[in-house]
């Protein structure tokens, strides 16, 4: 199991690549009943709203930044705080790549901060940051 | 000159309503699923056992699909017409919505039979002048705490109207 003292500043965060499909898509929808069209009706979304393609969910884009951070900071570490802000809309046959770095590391505190994006080729769809907690010692 | 009227300075004056939302194991699997969670702790109650928790384990941003289901299930006929429910939509011009900043402090675990309470507040109601014409901000907060008071999230959440 990782420890704090095991990050340091600097650091970058694996990449994890993503491709949702419009099945899972779907299933963000139902599971979170998020509602809104622009996720699921084609014709709404390119004739009413003018995108090319059904759009990834916002909250699903953090969710994959909050995975991706979880997997490379070690399942013992603790979420305990996230923020995220998307920039442009990333469609449906985007590859998105989640990835970030390390900001800060309070060994006092036992955290450790990270930067986190995720990207459509070098484009940021969305960017933010989260807190983990760690035990003070590896176990 | 704003698009923000007085009516939508009322509208924006509201307080909605405490909800109750007990959290079933299918929930949690289905979102679990949904995301691409493999892990036998969100779909295996005695995986979930085995690593020290009572029941099947929510992932962290569990608390999301909470406010959705608990403020969201409504007739669809009250809906707006991109499918957003009607009770978030201030009465403004601009009504093509987007996600903005979301920002969200942890609590403890959430866990399949818990009964979580949720309050939601409208923060603030704001306009900014856009690229391509005004755009009005709509901050949310929401609150969860479970059975036992603990708290389980605080989220606050910014809807972009263009």
């Amino acid at each position: 199991m990782s420890a704090v003292g095991d990050f340091a500043v600097g650091t970058e965060v694996s990449t994890e690549s993503r491709t949702p499909t419009a099945v899972d898509l779907f299933m963000f929808s139902a599971a979170a009943w998020l509602l809104h069209r622009i996720h699921y009706d084609l014709p709404f979304t390119t004739e009413h709203d003018g995108h090319p393609a059904l759009l990834i969910h916002g909250p699903l884009q953090g969710m994959y930044l909050v995975q991706s951070a979880q997997r490379w900071v070690g399942p013992g570490a603790t979420l305990k705080s996230v923020r995220y802000r998307h920039h442009a809309p990333a469609y449906l046959g985007d590859t998105l790549v989640c990835g970030g770095s390390v900001t800060n590391v309070d060994e006092a505190e036992g955290t450790v901060e990270l930067e986190l994006w995720v990207k459509r080729d070098d484009e940021a769809t969305t960017t933010g940051a989260a807190v983990f907690s760690l035990p003070a010692e590896g176990s | 000159m704003g698009v923000i009227t007085q009516e939508a300075r009322e509208w924006a004056d509201r307080e909605y309503p405490t909800r109750q939302f007990e959290v079933n194991a299918r929930d949690i699997q289905k979102y679990a699923a949904a995301i691409g969670e493999t892990a036998a702790i969100h779909f295996d109650a005695d995986a979930a056992r085995a690593a020290g928790f009572r029941d099947i384990v929510a992932p962290p941003l569990f608390p999301y699909v909470i406010r959705m289901q608990a403020y969201g299930i409504v007739d669809s006929g009250t809906l707006e017409p991109d499918g957003s429910t009607s009770d978030d939509v201030p009465p403004v011009p601009t009504r093509r919505a987007m996600a903005g900043e979301t920002s969200i402090e942890m609590g403890v675990p959430v866990i399949a039979g818990d009964v979580v309470t949720v309050e939601k507040r409208l923060m603030d109601l704001y306009e900014k002048e856009g690229r391509s014409g005004p755009l009005v901000f709509v901050d949310m907060e929401f609150t969860f705490r479970n059975q036992d008071e603990d708290l389980v999230a605080r989220e606050r959440f910014t809807r972009i109207y263009r």
